[in-house]
């Protein structure tokens, strides 16, 4: 039999130590620390600054192309885009951990509770340099921007809602040519243009306020409502001009049956914004959207014969030439906590350009949230819409509101979509709203205590 | 003498005394008990915590005691919440039990084909969750869907499926009733394990063969139907991804379920301590329930073997 010799077996490595020792090679290679990739690709001698955005597709695009022109303006950052979905709890977990990006894209109605929280930097901390300030906003946009008289966050592009208007339906039901301007005229014109078949089954759809079911809370502001009164801090869901807004609501499922309206909407719930889009595809006559629509309308249905104007306000209000609506906003914050505030503002200032925010507005078919003065004519001349004045003239309008300071309004803004739906569904919508007002007061007394219980203890005031 | 240890060695060390045993097994568990303590006991214990506090993940928490509980007690969508659930898990764990099982029996037949009507059944619990649910809506779609023209062709009047309270939550249970492919499984594995000679006895006795199946297949099996039946609850008790993705918990909250209201609150509204009170419910809802379902279980399940 073969001996092994001893100095052969000592010199033999048994295959628990080889595994043992790639394991381990494999573990150091892995925590051995590396550039990242964004570091990588970034220029040599750059500060890599990471924006978090939940913009995708043509949006996302278009925000590449600021970017890349800021990237290219200097010679010391290189910011990197990183889309996020759920942008709201993802930042608010980041934030919260520790581990924020340089720069936060989130909505307007997040400012209260960032600034609150001390979140996110207040803009008056950072030196001014080039950074236009409020003179250089809407006033609609700058409340968005602030909280408590601080400005807390940048915009990044702004929105109101119009009342698109097929023509080419209206003539054929014999409606005038220019669109409605009150709901009296509004509700005549959905009458005249809807469309029933057997069984009541709605063929098309004059007009439904549940197509789509996206701004629930926003038809009180048509009635002279309001939501919040920034003078007390208090809710005011059961405003008078909120309530008569629920009960407008409440008479569509009976002029049109309520299961019929509801299947109509639902059919197309999933298709906002495609080649079936009910106002796209000419199933719906008249539908309240964003500016942006008419992005849509352009790739999917450029030979649409329609025109927009603001959303129809309630008769009798004082002057219905002052188009009014709820203005919001994408707004831009410096987190607390984020590696280098100086360069974040930096790039923050870049996006608060006017001429950045008219090219992002323009590539996303918004109008522009800057200007005290006019709005310029080279940007309305370059606008892909030719109805974006409509939507410039609510953003501008002393008339229009805009989302209640408060931070609870996401849980304020489900409870006023229960109330529609209460109102929907034929319920009192007094009932419904005064339910709301006393749950959503509840919630902001909460706040407002357990906020000095923070001041006491040496927290932000 | 070489390195390796020989036999001898071994036998002896494996006969060592208890405690350096323990140390070993312990040292071969410390990976799962790391990752045990840091992401579930640490978490849990730190929810615990929170569900005594004021907290939005972005500000320090202030403690309050049983506020949050006392909160709960009186949020009517709280209500709504359980009431949607118990409703959700009641009708699916029992549809879901009696169709698997059926279905399974079915399978155990001599027919031609069952391979593939087995692969098809499981089919279901291959598709990722965002597609099967985005797929369903497209089925529940009250013009264009495909549940609606199966209505239409046997004389059946539309339905709006997803966007009508009474009818938004049956069909999410109907949704989930397609994914029995795992406990139809179970059920074939259980039931070709019962012994041959018990059905032979009952056939010799005159059994029929609904009476085999009540009298000798189910209480053969009742352990696979218990484990199932446990499974499911839990599951059920935590549903959330189709609800979320198909209806967001509308129309008029009727498919609003529990962990729908969790998550919103911990993440949309901001309310972390609200959320953590919610999430300890819900656990000690769930251990209960399990606990019950247990001790019913001694009553009605047989354990081949067991004393």
């Amino acid at each position: 039999m073969p001996q092994v010799s001893a100095g052969s077996t000592a010199n033999r490595v048994s295959r628990r130590v080889a595994l043992g020792a790639l394991g381990a090679g494999a573990l150091a290679w892995a925590a051995w620390p590396r550039p990242s990739r964004d570091r990588a690709r970034a220029p040599r001698g750059r500060k890599v600054l990471h924006y978090w955005e939940k913009w995708t597709g043509v949006e996302a695009v278009s925000l590449q192309h600021v970017i890349d022109e800021f990237n290219h303006s200097q010679q010391r950052l290189w910011v990197v885009l990183v889309p996020v979905s759920d942008i709201s709890s993802k930042a608010m977990v980041a934030i919260g951990g520790g581990d924020p990006p340089d720069v936060c894209g989130l909505f307007s109605y997040s400012v209260p509770l960032y600034a609150e929280a001390g979140a996110a930097m207040p803009l008056d901390e950072f030196p001014r340099h080039d950074w236009c300030g409020q003179d250089g906003y809407l006033p609609n946009v700058w409340k968005l921007l602030t909280h408590e008289g601080r400005p807390w966050a940048g915009v990044n592009t702004c929105y109101t809602l119009g009342l698109y208007v097929n023509r080419a339906h209206a003539r054929e039901a014999g409606l005038p040519e220019s669109p409605p301007r009150t709901i009296a005229q509004l509700d005549a014109a959905a009458d005249a243009l809807t469309r029933t078949v057997a069984r009541g089954r709605i063929e098309r759809a004059g007009f439904l306020p549940t197509l789509p079911l996206w701004w629930p809370y926003s038809w009180g502001v048509l009635f002279d409502g309001r939501l919040y009164d920034r003078q007390t801090g208090r809710a005011t869901a059961d405003d008078p001009g909120n309530i008569r807004a629920l009960e407008w609501i409440s008479t569509f499922p009976r002029r049109f049956g309520r299961e019929a309206a509801g299947a109509f909407a639902h059919t197309f719930s999933r298709s906002t914004h495609s080649p079936q889009d009910p106002f796209i595809s000419g199933r719906a006559s008249m539908i309240v959207q964003g500016p942006w629509l008419a992005n849509f309308i352009a790739r999917h249905n450029p030979g649409l014969d329609y025109a927009v104007a603001p959303v129809p306000i309630a008769d009798g209000l004082p002057d219905p030439d002052a188009p009014r609506g709820l203005v919001e906003a994408d707004v831009l914050i410096i987190p607390r906590g984020c590696k280098d505030p100086e360069a974040s503002w930096e790039f923050l200032r870049f996006m608060q350009r006017v001429s950045t925010q008219e090219q992002l507005a323009i590539a996303h078919c918004k109008s522009s949230p800057m200007g005290g003065g006019e709005t310029s004519p080279k940007f309305l001349a370059n606008h892909p819409s030719r109805f974006v004045g409509v939507f410039d003239s609510v953003a501008r309008s002393p008339m229009a509101d805009s989302l209640p300071p408060t931070r609870i309004w996401p849980q304020y803004a489900d409870m006023l979509g229960g109330a529609f739906e209460a109102a929907w569904r034929g319920d009192d919508a007094a009932a419904a709203l005064r339910d709301v007002q006393t749950r959503a007061q509840r919630l902001i007394d909460e706040s407002v205590k357990m906020r000095a219980r923070r001041a006491a203890r040496g927290g932000i005031p | 003498m070489s390195g390796r240890p020989d036999h001898h060695a071994r036998t002896a060390r494996s006969a060592g005394p208890p405690v350096a045993g323990s140390a070993a097994a312990f040292l071969w568990l410390a990976p799962w008990l790391t990752g045990f303590a840091v992401f579930l006991l640490a978490p849990a214990a730190m929810s615990a915590y929170y569900a005594m506090t004021d907290y939005s993940l972005l500000e320090p928490p202030v403690w309050i005691g049983a506020a949050n509980f006392a909160e709960l007690w009186h949020d009517p969508l709280f209500w709504k919440a359980c009431r949607n659930t118990v409703y959700y898990a009641t009708v699916s764990v029992t549809l879901g039990a009696v169709l698997s099982l059926c279905v399974a029996v079915l399978l155990e037949m001599h027919v031609r084909g069952r391979g593939i009507a087995r692969a098809i059944i499981f089919l279901p619990t291959l598709v990722p969750l965002v597609a099967a649910a985005l797929a369903w809506s497209l089925m529940y779609n009250p013009e264009a869907g495909l549940m609606n023209r199966a209505l239409a062709t046997i004389g059946l009047p539309k339905i709006n499926w997803l966007g009508e309270a009474r009818w938004a939550m049956p069909a999410l249970i109907i949704m989930g009733l397609w994914n029995i492919g795992t406990a139809v499984v179970i059920y074939s594995a259980a039931l070709r394990d019962v012994p041959r000679a018990l059905y032979e006895a009952a056939e010799i006795d005159g059994v029929s063969r609904l009476g085999r199946l009540w009298h000798v297949s189910i209480p053969c099996i009742s352990p696979a139907i218990l484990f199932n039946v446990m499974i499911s609850i839990i599951w059920s008790l935590q549903v959330f991804g189709a609800p979320q993705i198909m209806t967001e918990g509308g129309p008029d909250h009727a498919t609003y379920v529990y962990q729908l209201s969790v998550y919103e609150h911990a993440f949309r509204y901001g309310r972390m301590g609200y959320a953590s009170a919610m999430a300890w419910l819900q656990l000690l809802a769930t251990l209960g329930i399990a606990a019950l379902t247990l001790a019913l279980s001694r009553r009605f399940v047989h354990h081949r073997g067991a004393a």
